[in-house]
Protein backbone atom coordinates (compact mmCIF):
# COMPACT_ATOMS: atom_id res chain seq x y z
CA UNK A 1 0.00 0.00 0.00
CA UNK A 2 2.89 2.35 1.28
CA UNK A 3 4.85 1.46 -1.36
CA UNK A 4 2.38 1.80 -4.42
CA UNK A 5 1.54 5.10 -3.01
CA UNK A 6 5.28 5.56 -3.15
CA UNK A 7 5.68 4.83 -7.00
CA UNK A 8 2.53 6.73 -7.66
CA UNK A 9 3.95 9.98 -6.05
CA UNK A 10 7.37 9.04 -7.81
CA UNK A 11 6.07 8.95 -11.21
CA UNK A 12 4.19 11.90 -10.77
CA UNK A 13 7.58 13.65 -9.91
CA UNK A 14 9.08 12.39 -12.60
CA UNK A 15 6.56 13.40 -15.30
CA UNK A 16 4.90 16.42 -13.49
CA UNK A 17 7.24 19.44 -15.38
CA UNK A 18 7.10 18.39 -19.28
CA UNK A 19 3.76 17.46 -18.48
CA UNK A 20 2.69 20.65 -16.62
CA UNK A 21 4.31 22.71 -19.90
CA UNK A 22 2.69 20.47 -22.55
CA UNK A 23 -0.90 20.78 -21.42
CA UNK A 24 -0.09 25.14 -20.34
CA UNK A 25 1.16 25.64 -23.59
CA UNK A 26 -0.79 23.28 -25.78
CA UNK A 27 -4.22 24.36 -23.94
CA UNK A 28 -2.94 28.12 -25.26
CA UNK A 29 -2.07 26.98 -28.74
CA UNK A 30 -5.76 25.55 -28.65
CA UNK A 31 -7.18 28.57 -27.36
CA UNK A 32 -5.80 30.27 -30.04
CA UNK A 33 -3.04 32.48 -27.57
CA UNK A 34 0.18 33.88 -29.51
CA UNK A 35 2.20 31.21 -27.49
CA UNK A 36 5.42 32.19 -28.43
CA UNK A 37 5.10 35.37 -28.09
CA UNK A 38 2.72 35.56 -24.77
CA UNK A 39 6.20 33.15 -23.29
CA UNK A 40 8.47 35.22 -23.71
CA UNK A 41 6.78 38.29 -22.43
CA UNK A 42 6.43 36.31 -19.19
CA UNK A 43 9.86 35.06 -19.41
CA UNK A 44 11.14 38.84 -19.25
CA UNK A 45 10.02 39.30 -15.66
CA UNK A 46 12.40 36.54 -14.73
CA UNK A 47 15.70 37.99 -14.52
CA UNK A 48 14.35 41.16 -12.71
CA UNK A 49 12.65 38.98 -10.09
CA UNK A 50 15.48 37.08 -9.35
CA UNK A 51 17.63 40.26 -9.38
CA UNK A 52 15.44 41.91 -7.03
CA UNK A 53 15.68 38.94 -4.58
CA UNK A 54 19.47 39.76 -4.34
CA UNK A 55 19.82 42.30 -1.33
CA UNK A 56 17.34 40.40 0.36
CA UNK A 57 19.21 37.60 0.55
CA UNK A 58 22.18 39.00 1.19
CA UNK A 59 21.51 40.22 4.74
CA UNK A 60 19.09 37.36 5.31
CA UNK A 61 22.39 34.60 5.03
CA UNK A 62 25.00 36.71 5.91
CA UNK A 63 23.20 37.11 9.61
CA UNK A 64 22.68 33.00 9.60
CA UNK A 65 26.75 32.09 8.56
CA UNK A 66 27.83 34.72 11.30
CA UNK A 67 25.48 32.98 13.52
CA UNK A 68 26.43 29.66 12.44
CA UNK A 69 30.00 30.15 12.16
CA UNK A 70 30.31 31.27 15.33
CA UNK A 71 29.55 28.48 17.43
CA UNK A 72 26.48 30.23 19.01
CA UNK A 73 24.55 26.93 18.00
CA UNK A 74 26.26 24.95 21.02
CA UNK A 75 25.21 28.18 23.58
CA UNK A 76 21.48 27.78 22.67
CA UNK A 77 21.69 24.32 22.71
CA UNK A 78 23.21 23.79 26.11
CA UNK A 79 20.49 26.35 27.62
CA UNK A 80 17.56 24.28 25.67
CA UNK A 81 18.72 21.32 26.55
CA UNK A 82 16.66 20.59 29.99
CA UNK A 83 13.59 21.73 28.63
CA UNK A 84 13.68 19.04 25.39
CA UNK A 85 14.95 16.77 27.77
CA UNK A 86 11.43 16.96 29.50
CA UNK A 87 9.49 16.33 26.04
CA UNK A 88 11.68 13.46 25.64
CA UNK A 89 13.49 14.89 22.56
CA UNK A 90 16.84 13.18 22.23
CA UNK A 91 20.14 15.92 23.02
CA UNK A 92 22.05 15.11 19.37
CA UNK A 93 18.99 16.29 17.35
CA UNK A 94 18.26 19.51 18.95
CA UNK A 95 20.75 20.92 17.34
CA UNK A 96 18.52 19.85 13.67
CA UNK A 97 15.68 21.26 15.39
CA UNK A 98 17.47 24.61 15.34
CA UNK A 99 19.14 24.74 12.55
CA UNK A 100 16.49 23.54 9.99
CA UNK A 101 14.19 26.92 9.70
CA UNK A 102 17.57 28.66 9.48
CA UNK A 103 19.99 27.10 6.62
CA UNK A 104 19.07 24.60 4.29
CA UNK A 105 23.00 23.31 3.45
CA UNK A 106 23.39 23.47 7.37
CA UNK A 107 20.65 21.23 8.69
CA UNK A 108 21.39 19.04 5.61
CA UNK A 109 25.16 18.34 6.32
CA UNK A 110 24.09 18.14 9.95
CA UNK A 111 21.73 15.71 9.06
CA UNK A 112 24.01 13.67 6.76
CA UNK A 113 26.88 13.78 10.27
CA UNK A 114 24.18 12.50 12.50
CA UNK A 115 22.97 9.34 10.48
CA UNK A 116 27.12 8.49 9.66
CA UNK A 117 27.67 8.76 14.09
CA UNK A 118 24.58 6.99 14.62
CA UNK A 119 23.35 4.98 11.78
CA UNK A 120 20.63 5.92 8.81
CA UNK A 121 18.24 3.33 10.89
CA UNK A 122 18.56 4.37 14.92
CA UNK A 123 16.42 5.89 16.26
CA UNK A 124 17.98 9.46 15.80
CA UNK A 125 18.86 8.44 12.39
CA UNK A 126 14.84 8.34 11.88
CA UNK A 127 14.30 11.19 13.94
CA UNK A 128 16.67 13.28 12.52
CA UNK A 129 15.50 12.69 8.69
CA UNK A 130 11.83 12.98 9.47
CA UNK A 131 12.56 16.17 10.87
CA UNK A 132 14.44 17.21 7.95
CA UNK A 133 11.50 16.17 5.95
CA UNK A 134 8.56 18.29 7.93
CA UNK A 135 9.60 21.76 7.41
CA UNK A 136 10.90 23.98 5.28
CA UNK A 137 13.88 26.54 5.72
CA UNK A 138 11.40 29.54 6.59
CA UNK A 139 14.37 32.05 7.05
CA UNK A 140 15.22 31.71 3.25
CA UNK A 141 11.89 31.47 2.18
CA UNK A 142 10.45 34.35 3.78
CA UNK A 143 14.04 36.30 2.48
CA UNK A 144 12.80 34.90 -0.95
CA UNK A 145 9.25 35.37 -1.62
CA UNK A 146 9.12 38.52 0.31
CA UNK A 147 12.23 40.19 -1.15
CA UNK A 148 10.65 39.22 -4.58
CA UNK A 149 7.93 42.32 -4.42
CA UNK A 150 10.23 44.03 -2.01
CA UNK A 151 8.59 43.85 1.09
CA UNK A 152 10.33 44.72 4.17
CA UNK A 153 8.14 43.95 6.96
CA UNK A 154 7.04 40.83 7.33
CA UNK A 155 4.86 41.70 9.80
CA UNK A 156 3.10 38.57 11.72
CA UNK A 157 5.18 35.88 8.83
CA UNK A 158 7.94 35.48 10.95
CA UNK A 159 6.33 34.50 14.27
CA UNK A 160 4.05 32.31 12.47
CA UNK A 161 6.19 30.55 10.52
CA UNK A 162 8.80 30.21 13.53
CA UNK A 163 5.51 28.68 15.23
CA UNK A 164 5.13 26.59 12.55
CA UNK A 165 8.45 25.04 12.78
CA UNK A 166 8.19 24.18 16.54
CA UNK A 167 5.30 22.19 15.91
CA UNK A 168 6.91 20.42 13.34
CA UNK A 169 9.42 19.93 15.18
CA UNK A 170 7.31 18.34 17.94
CA UNK A 171 5.08 16.29 15.70
CA UNK A 172 8.54 14.93 14.33
CA UNK A 173 9.54 13.76 17.77
CA UNK A 174 6.04 12.69 18.51
CA UNK A 175 5.35 10.34 15.67
CA UNK A 176 9.16 8.82 15.85
CA UNK A 177 8.66 8.05 19.64
CA UNK A 178 4.85 6.44 18.77
CA UNK A 179 6.14 4.47 16.10
CA UNK A 180 9.95 3.94 16.63
CA UNK A 181 10.16 4.75 20.15
CA UNK A 182 12.60 4.06 22.97
CA UNK B 1 10.21 41.68 14.92
CA UNK B 2 12.31 40.97 11.90
CA UNK B 3 14.50 44.04 12.45
CA UNK B 4 15.38 42.32 16.46
CA UNK B 5 15.94 39.02 14.72
CA UNK B 6 18.24 39.66 12.53
CA UNK B 7 20.22 41.90 14.36
CA UNK B 8 20.03 39.39 17.06
CA UNK B 9 21.34 37.00 14.97
CA UNK B 10 24.58 38.99 14.11
CA UNK B 11 25.08 40.50 17.36
CA UNK B 12 24.74 36.71 19.65
CA UNK B 13 27.07 35.39 16.39
CA UNK B 14 30.06 38.20 16.61
CA UNK B 15 29.80 38.17 20.70
CA UNK B 16 29.79 34.33 20.77
CA UNK B 17 32.39 34.38 18.41
CA UNK B 18 34.58 36.68 20.32
CA UNK B 19 33.86 34.70 23.62
CA UNK B 20 34.68 31.44 22.10
CA UNK B 21 38.05 32.73 21.10
CA UNK B 22 38.84 34.64 24.45
CA UNK B 23 38.37 31.48 25.99
CA UNK B 24 40.45 29.49 23.93
CA UNK B 25 43.20 31.99 24.40
CA UNK B 26 43.01 31.55 27.96
CA UNK B 27 42.82 27.99 28.24
CA UNK B 28 44.73 27.59 25.69
CA UNK B 29 43.07 24.88 23.30
CA UNK B 30 45.95 24.58 20.82
CA UNK B 31 48.53 24.49 23.17
CA UNK B 32 50.49 27.03 21.64
CA UNK B 33 54.07 27.04 22.73
CA UNK B 34 53.37 24.00 24.64
CA UNK B 35 56.05 21.22 23.56
CA UNK B 36 54.60 17.74 22.37
CA UNK B 37 56.55 14.89 22.72
CA UNK B 38 56.50 12.03 19.67
CA UNK B 39 58.20 9.21 18.19
CA UNK B 40 59.81 9.66 14.68
CA UNK B 41 60.42 7.34 12.18
CA UNK B 42 62.60 8.25 9.37
CA UNK B 43 63.04 6.91 5.74
CA UNK B 44 65.50 6.65 4.98
CA UNK B 45 67.90 6.76 7.83
CA UNK B 46 69.60 10.42 8.06
CA UNK B 47 73.00 10.93 6.56
CA UNK B 48 75.26 14.16 6.43
CA UNK B 49 73.89 14.03 2.36
CA UNK B 50 70.87 15.46 2.84
CA UNK B 51 68.90 18.57 4.38
CA UNK B 52 65.23 16.86 3.98
CA UNK B 53 63.81 13.33 5.24
CA UNK B 54 60.53 12.08 5.24
CA UNK B 55 59.12 10.41 7.95
CA UNK B 56 56.05 9.33 10.10
CA UNK B 57 55.22 10.89 13.54
CA UNK B 58 53.78 8.09 16.02
CA UNK B 59 51.56 9.71 19.45
CA UNK B 60 50.02 7.21 20.74
CA UNK B 61 45.77 8.20 21.47
CA UNK B 62 45.72 8.47 24.79
CA UNK B 63 48.73 10.79 24.66
CA UNK B 64 47.31 12.99 22.31
CA UNK B 65 43.83 13.47 23.95
CA UNK B 66 45.45 14.36 27.39
CA UNK B 67 47.61 16.76 25.44
CA UNK B 68 44.61 18.34 23.79
CA UNK B 69 42.24 17.57 26.85
CA UNK B 70 39.67 16.24 24.26
CA UNK B 71 38.20 12.62 23.85
CA UNK B 72 37.59 12.19 20.47
CA UNK B 73 41.41 10.80 18.82
CA UNK B 74 40.42 7.45 18.44
CA UNK B 75 43.84 5.45 17.14
CA UNK B 76 47.07 6.18 17.60
CA UNK B 77 48.04 9.06 15.47
CA UNK B 78 50.66 8.16 12.59
CA UNK B 79 51.38 11.50 10.90
CA UNK B 80 53.26 11.76 7.69
CA UNK B 81 56.22 14.59 8.34
CA UNK B 82 59.21 16.19 6.33
CA UNK B 83 61.77 16.92 8.28
CA UNK B 84 64.08 19.93 7.27
CA UNK B 85 67.14 21.40 8.54
CA UNK B 86 68.27 24.53 7.55
CA UNK B 87 72.49 25.72 7.18
CA UNK B 88 72.10 26.93 10.56
CA UNK B 89 71.02 24.26 11.90
CA UNK B 90 67.40 25.01 12.86
CA UNK B 91 64.70 21.87 12.21
CA UNK B 92 61.67 22.15 11.10
CA UNK B 93 58.54 19.82 10.70
CA UNK B 94 55.71 20.33 7.50
CA UNK B 95 53.08 18.54 8.35
CA UNK B 96 51.03 17.61 5.60
CA UNK B 97 47.26 17.25 6.23
CA UNK B 98 46.15 13.67 4.83
CA UNK B 99 42.95 10.81 5.52
CA UNK B 100 45.21 10.30 8.46
CA UNK B 101 45.86 13.33 10.16
CA UNK B 102 43.70 13.59 13.00
CA UNK B 103 40.59 15.89 12.81
CA UNK B 104 42.10 18.22 15.54
CA UNK B 105 44.81 18.91 13.64
CA UNK B 106 42.61 19.18 10.62
CA UNK B 107 40.62 21.73 12.26
CA UNK B 108 43.76 23.36 13.70
CA UNK B 109 45.09 23.43 9.64
CA UNK B 110 42.28 25.47 8.60
CA UNK B 111 43.41 28.11 10.59
CA UNK B 112 46.83 28.12 10.36
CA UNK B 113 49.23 30.12 8.00
CA UNK B 114 49.34 27.75 5.02
CA UNK B 115 45.69 24.89 4.88
CA UNK B 116 47.15 22.42 3.45
CA UNK B 117 49.60 21.77 6.14
CA UNK B 118 50.42 22.38 9.51
CA UNK B 119 54.41 23.34 10.52
CA UNK B 120 56.66 22.92 13.98
CA UNK B 121 59.73 23.92 15.26
CA UNK B 122 61.82 20.65 16.79
CA UNK B 123 62.86 21.96 20.32
CA UNK B 124 64.57 18.45 20.62
CA UNK B 125 65.62 15.53 18.51
CA UNK B 126 67.61 12.30 20.36
CA UNK B 127 68.25 9.78 17.97
CA UNK B 128 68.08 6.03 18.86
CA UNK B 129 71.16 3.39 18.04
CA UNK B 130 70.77 3.32 14.31
CA UNK B 131 69.20 6.55 13.94
CA UNK B 132 65.84 5.23 12.98
CA UNK B 133 64.07 6.57 15.11
CA UNK B 134 63.93 9.60 17.28
CA UNK B 135 62.38 10.83 20.22
CA UNK B 136 60.83 14.20 18.93
CA UNK B 137 59.68 17.50 20.97
CA UNK B 138 58.14 20.06 19.08
CA UNK B 139 55.55 22.59 19.07
CA UNK B 140 53.22 24.03 16.00
CA UNK B 141 52.95 26.52 14.87
CA UNK B 142 50.78 29.38 16.54
CA UNK B 143 46.85 29.08 15.81
CA UNK B 144 44.23 31.54 17.40
CA UNK B 145 41.13 33.63 16.96
CA UNK B 146 39.81 30.45 15.22
CA UNK B 147 36.09 31.71 15.45
CA UNK B 148 36.22 35.33 14.99
CA UNK B 149 38.55 34.32 11.36
CA UNK B 150 35.01 31.73 10.93
CA UNK B 151 32.45 34.83 11.32
CA UNK B 152 34.70 37.12 8.89
CA UNK B 153 34.92 34.04 6.03
CA UNK B 154 31.14 33.30 6.47
CA UNK B 155 30.02 36.75 6.13
CA UNK B 156 32.13 37.09 2.96
CA UNK B 157 31.20 33.51 1.75
CA UNK B 158 27.42 33.98 2.46
CA UNK B 159 26.96 36.84 0.89
CA UNK B 160 28.63 35.41 -2.46
CA UNK B 161 25.96 32.15 -1.63
CA UNK B 162 22.91 34.94 -1.69
CA UNK B 163 24.03 36.39 -5.05
CA UNK B 164 24.76 32.66 -6.64
CA UNK B 165 21.23 31.20 -5.43
CA UNK B 166 19.35 34.27 -6.76
CA UNK B 167 21.49 34.60 -10.23
CA UNK B 168 20.84 30.71 -10.67
CA UNK B 169 17.37 31.38 -10.50
CA UNK B 170 17.03 33.62 -13.69
CA UNK B 171 16.43 30.64 -15.66
CA UNK B 172 14.62 28.63 -14.13
CA UNK B 173 12.11 31.86 -13.31
CA UNK B 174 12.17 32.68 -16.87
CA UNK B 175 11.12 29.22 -17.84
CA UNK B 176 7.97 28.85 -15.64
CA UNK B 177 6.95 33.11 -15.84
CA UNK B 178 6.53 32.23 -19.61
CA UNK B 179 4.62 29.00 -19.18
CA UNK B 180 2.16 30.39 -16.67
CA UNK B 181 1.88 33.88 -18.83
CA UNK B 182 0.59 31.00 -21.50
CA UNK B 183 -1.89 29.47 -19.11
CA UNK B 184 -2.87 32.67 -18.43
CA UNK B 185 -3.77 33.97 -21.46
CA UNK B 186 -5.71 30.82 -22.41
CA UNK B 187 -7.51 31.19 -19.13
CA UNK B 188 -6.26 27.62 -17.51
CA UNK B 189 -5.88 29.07 -14.66
CA UNK B 190 -9.22 30.45 -13.66
CA UNK B 191 -10.72 27.09 -14.63
CA UNK B 192 -8.20 25.01 -11.78
CA UNK B 193 -8.88 28.57 -9.15
CA UNK B 194 -12.68 27.42 -10.14
CA UNK B 195 -12.36 24.10 -8.49
CA UNK B 196 -10.63 25.08 -5.20
CA UNK B 197 -12.62 28.30 -4.73
CA UNK B 198 -14.54 26.99 -1.48
CA UNK B 199 -11.13 26.56 0.19
CA UNK B 200 -9.04 29.71 -0.80
CA UNK B 201 -11.86 31.44 0.07
CA UNK B 202 -11.44 30.53 3.71
CA UNK B 203 -7.74 30.80 3.82
CA UNK B 204 -7.53 34.02 2.11
CA UNK B 205 -10.52 35.85 2.38
CA UNK B 206 -9.47 39.23 0.65
CA UNK B 207 -8.12 37.72 -2.23
CA UNK B 208 -11.21 37.67 -4.79
CA UNK B 209 -11.47 33.92 -5.39
CA UNK B 210 -10.90 34.57 -9.36
CA UNK B 211 -8.11 36.43 -9.03
CA UNK B 212 -4.75 35.37 -10.97
CA UNK B 213 -2.67 35.03 -7.61
CA UNK B 214 -5.27 32.41 -6.80
CA UNK B 215 -4.03 30.49 -9.58
CA UNK B 216 -0.71 30.66 -9.07
CA UNK B 217 -0.83 30.04 -5.58
CA UNK B 218 -2.62 26.48 -5.81
CA UNK B 219 0.12 26.08 -8.17
CA UNK B 220 2.81 26.78 -6.06
CA UNK B 221 1.24 24.36 -3.15
CA UNK B 222 0.65 21.91 -5.63
CA UNK B 223 4.61 21.79 -7.00
CA UNK B 224 5.52 21.84 -3.22
CA UNK B 225 3.52 18.87 -2.64
CA UNK B 226 4.74 17.05 -5.36
CA UNK B 227 7.91 17.87 -4.27
CA UNK B 228 9.21 19.88 -7.61
CA UNK B 229 11.61 22.70 -5.73
CA UNK B 230 12.52 23.63 -9.01
CA UNK B 231 9.08 24.75 -10.33
CA UNK B 232 7.67 25.82 -6.63
CA UNK B 233 9.75 28.84 -6.46
CA UNK B 234 9.10 30.52 -9.20
CA UNK B 235 5.41 29.74 -9.20
CA UNK B 236 5.51 30.73 -5.89
CA UNK B 237 6.93 34.68 -6.52
CA UNK B 238 4.54 34.81 -9.71
CA UNK B 239 1.74 34.37 -6.50
CA UNK B 240 3.25 37.23 -4.38
CA UNK B 241 3.36 39.46 -7.25
CA UNK B 242 0.25 38.94 -8.00
CA UNK B 243 -0.33 38.95 -4.51
CA UNK B 244 1.17 42.46 -3.92
CA UNK B 245 -1.19 43.88 -6.86
CA UNK B 246 -3.61 44.06 -4.02
CA UNK B 247 -1.67 45.66 -1.37
CA UNK B 248 -2.82 48.74 -0.01
CA UNK B 249 0.23 49.32 1.40
CA UNK B 250 3.41 49.13 -0.19
CA UNK B 251 6.57 47.41 1.46
CA UNK B 252 4.59 45.79 4.61
CA UNK B 253 3.09 42.10 3.81
CA UNK B 254 -0.79 41.59 3.70
CA UNK B 255 -2.78 38.85 4.99
CA UNK B 256 -3.01 36.66 2.31
CA UNK B 257 0.84 37.05 1.81
CA UNK B 258 1.61 35.90 5.39
CA UNK B 259 -1.02 33.01 5.47
CA UNK B 260 0.54 31.89 1.68
CA UNK B 261 4.36 31.68 3.49
CA UNK B 262 3.16 29.92 6.39
CA UNK B 263 2.37 27.46 4.14
CA UNK B 264 5.01 27.41 2.14
CA UNK B 265 7.52 27.60 5.37
CA UNK B 266 5.67 24.39 7.18
CA UNK B 267 6.92 22.60 3.62
CA UNK B 268 4.33 19.97 3.19
CA UNK B 269 5.18 17.33 0.78
CA UNK B 270 4.67 13.65 -0.03
CA UNK B 271 7.62 12.73 -0.87
CA UNK B 272 10.49 14.34 1.19
CA UNK B 273 13.40 13.50 -1.64
CA UNK B 274 16.59 15.21 0.07
CA UNK B 275 16.17 13.23 2.79
CA UNK B 276 15.30 9.94 1.49
CA UNK B 277 18.55 10.23 -0.69
CA UNK B 278 20.69 11.13 2.50
CA UNK B 279 19.27 8.14 4.25
CA UNK B 280 20.00 5.81 0.98
CA UNK B 281 23.48 7.01 0.58
CA UNK B 282 24.15 6.49 4.28
CA UNK B 283 23.27 3.11 3.78
CA UNK B 284 19.61 2.39 5.07
CA UNK B 285 17.98 -0.57 5.05
CA UNK B 286 14.46 1.59 4.44
CA UNK B 287 15.39 4.67 3.04
CA UNK B 288 11.48 5.14 2.74
CA UNK B 289 10.40 4.72 6.12
CA UNK B 290 10.58 8.69 6.93
CA UNK B 291 7.51 9.65 4.45
CA UNK B 292 4.58 8.43 6.71
CA UNK B 293 6.47 10.57 9.24
CA UNK B 294 7.61 13.40 7.51
CA UNK B 295 4.00 14.07 6.00
CA UNK B 296 2.55 13.93 9.64
CA UNK B 297 5.22 16.26 11.00
CA UNK B 298 4.90 18.92 8.21
CA UNK B 299 0.76 18.32 8.47
CA UNK B 300 1.41 19.44 12.40
CA UNK B 301 3.78 22.37 11.34
CA UNK B 302 0.88 23.37 8.60
CA UNK B 303 -2.04 23.38 10.84
CA UNK B 304 0.11 25.22 13.87
CA UNK B 305 1.39 27.48 10.94
CA UNK B 306 -2.71 28.26 10.05
CA UNK B 307 -4.05 28.80 13.44
CA UNK B 308 -0.40 31.45 14.50
CA UNK B 309 -1.42 32.99 11.37
CA UNK B 310 -5.09 33.80 11.85
CA UNK B 311 -5.07 34.51 15.41
CA UNK B 312 -1.87 36.78 15.13
CA UNK B 313 -2.84 39.05 12.11
CA UNK B 314 -5.94 40.09 14.52
CA UNK B 315 -3.51 41.33 17.31
CA UNK B 316 -3.28 45.06 17.34
CA UNK B 317 0.46 44.59 17.35
CA UNK B 318 0.13 43.50 13.68
CA UNK B 319 -1.98 45.89 12.01
CA UNK B 320 -1.78 47.62 8.87
CA UNK B 321 -2.67 51.35 8.87
CA UNK B 322 -3.37 52.12 5.14
CA UNK B 323 -2.42 55.63 5.22
CA UNK B 324 -0.22 57.17 2.27
CA UNK B 325 1.57 59.32 4.85
CA UNK B 326 2.69 56.81 7.19
CA UNK B 327 6.07 55.74 5.54
CA UNK B 328 7.19 52.04 5.52
CA UNK B 329 8.31 51.88 8.94
CA UNK B 330 5.13 50.67 10.49
CA UNK B 331 7.98 48.44 12.87
CA UNK B 332 8.69 51.03 15.10
CA UNK B 333 4.77 51.70 15.83
CA UNK B 334 4.24 48.19 16.61
CA UNK B 335 7.70 47.64 18.67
Amino acid sequence: MVELFRNIVNIISVAAIPLLIIVFLGWGFFKKVKVYEVFVEGAKDGFTVAIKIIPYLVAMLVAIGIFRASGAMDVVTTLLKPITNLIGMPAESLPMALMRPLSGSGSLGLMTEIMKVHGPDSFIGVLVSTMYGSSETTFYVLAVYFGAVGIKNFRHALPAGIIADIFGMLGAVFICRILFGV
Amino acid sequence: MLNYVWIGLIAIGILVAVGNDINDEVQNTYRNGVPLEATLTLQPVPSAMYSTWKGELTIPASAFNQFYGIRSQQTDVHQQVVVMTSNKGVTTLSLPVGSSTPEFWKKMADNAGQKDQLSADVRSLNFSGDHATAQASFVLEKVNYVKVRAVTKAALDYANTAVTISLGLIGIMALWLGVMKVAEEAGLLRILTKLLTPLTRRLFPEVPPDHPAVGAMIMNVAANMLGLNNAATPLGLKAMEELNKLNPKVGTATNAMCTFLVINTAGLTFIPATAIAVRAAAGSADPGIIIGTSIFGATCATIAGLIAVKVLQRLPWYKVEVEKSASGDTEANNG
